[in-house]
């Protein structure tokens, strides 16, 4: 059960940076993720000063820390995400003055926990057919539900979902893990 | 370490945990019990993703100035990549902490806090150490030894407790390590300890707990140890 290692573009464009300092590889990333970051941080600040230094920051820690990405535990734009994250907390936390507490380092961790058996999804096929968890399934987020409609109701292998969608077998596989996680907390509520 | 994890923060919680958008204080909870939790360390993975996935596909800022963005291009290559010293900030791994002559094992994410300072109040069976994590609620590990009971109390606020050693049992359920119990406002409920196990907690508060019975009313102004 070895991980999936992501390559694509991005992917192999960190690891250029990471390695060689490629400075044509970063302005690549550079060029298609700090707009994006831009609107993000428009998003979250609604102030293009602060949406700005959220960029600058996190492409910074991009080119700093590109060593640290690994493609065996997620995507490029996965790990841009999270240090733009984390750097958008941070510096809320800085504007409200709050010294020796919670940082983004606390909360979120960037290493490798143990590995962990992936837990069978097989003894849900015939549940889920049930009336109970027809109004649960419905309310699933779009993206899973269409993945869960595809593999569960058509019956189609993880692989020609993939193929079908045009989305990484890592993410057919993890967006059907959160909607089997959905349907099951769903359920427990109905239970108790 | 092997048992299983029973009760989880819920999918909306991690949700809002991985998009950053928790409250501080209660992502540090949050945080802890996927230390302690396999199962929600992969949900958290796959929300990620998910969150990688919008950002790789969302639009680009209507408004750029490129002089601007190429200056900011500029000034990030000019600057050295960071060696392994560098790159490792984060607290690695657990911590030990110490009450009397007992060590308990506390998850990662609450590592730097408890170095920075476990300054134990005790009251006959129950210790309390607030943690230095400065926000609006309290952020304290609550120590109960075996054969304990909390009097009965109702909630003023949000009650995170998240049971990092031992067990610990209410009139809902019976909680083990990495077992997260949130209460709500206007909940009731009278925790305790097993007769042969203690318990060490973390617990995040948003008000003071307030106990409802008899001579247990005493305990209201002796909130510091609680709270
Ligand atoms: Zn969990
Ligand atoms: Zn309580």
């Amino acid at each position: 059960n070895a991980p999936e290692i992501r390559t694509g573009q991005w992917e192999d464009a960190l690891s250029f940076v990471a390695v060689h300092q490629d400075k044509a590889a970063y302005s690549e990333l550079f060029s298609y993720f700090a707009p994006r970051l831009k609107a993000f941080g428009m998003k979250m600040f609604g102030n293009e000063q602060q949406a700005l230094e959220m960029v600058q920051d996190t492409m910074l820690n991009v080119w700093r820390k590109a060593r640290l990405f690994d493609p065996s535990r997620g995507c490029a734009s996965t790990w841009i995400f999270t240090i733009a994250r984390n750097v958008r907390f941070d510096m809320l936390r800085k504007k409200q003055s709050r010294k020796d507490d919670i940082s983004a380092d606390d909360l979120w961790y960037d290493g490798n926990y143990p590995e962990q058996e992936d837990s069978g999804s097989h003894q849900w096929d015939t549940v889920l057919m049930t009336e109970k968890l027809a109004p649960h399934f419905d309310r699933l987020p779009e993206a899973q539900r269409l993945v869960m409609v595809k593999v569960y109701l058509e019956e189609k292998s993880h692989q020609e979902v993939s193929d079908e969608l045009a989305i990484p077998l890592g993410t057919v596989k993890s967006r059907i893990r959160l909607a089997l996680d959905r349907l099951r907390e769903a359920l427990d509520d109905t239970r108790s | 370490m092997t048992h299983a994890v029973k009760y989880h923060p819920g999918i909306p919680l991690l949700e809002q945990y991985v998009e950053g958008t928790l409250e501080a204080d209660v992502a540090l909870a949050v945080s802890a019990h996927i230390d302690l939790c396999p199962h929600c360390q992969q949900l958290c993975l796959d929300l990620s993703a998910e969150q990688g996935l919008m950002l790789e596909k969302s639009a680009p800022a209507a408004e750029l100035d490129a002089t601007d963005l190429d200056q900011m291009l500029a000034d990030i290559m000019a600057q050295p990549q960071w060696n392994g010293r560098e790159l490792n900030t984060q607290p690695q791994g657990p911590v030990q902490v110490q009450l009397k002559d007992k060590t308990f094992t506390v998850p990662r994410a609450l590592a730097r806090l408890v170095e920075q300072q476990t300054k134990w109040t005790q009251l006959g069976s129950i210790a309390n150490a607030k943690l230095p994590a400065g926000d609006k609620r309290h952020v304290s590990l609550l120590y109960i030894d075996k054969d304990t009971a909390i009097p009965q109390h109702t909630h003023k606020g949000l009650e995170i407790t998240l049971v990092l050693s031992g067990r610990i049992v209410d009139e809902k359920g019976s909680y083990g390590v990495g077992d997260i119990l949130i209460n709500t406002p206007d909940d009731t409920h009278t925790p305790r300890t097993l007769p042969d196990e203690d318990c060490l907690c973390l617990s995040v508060l948003s008000a003071p707990l307030q106990f409802n019975k008899g001579i247990t009313r005493l305990l209201n102004p002796l909130q510091h140890l609680f709270y």
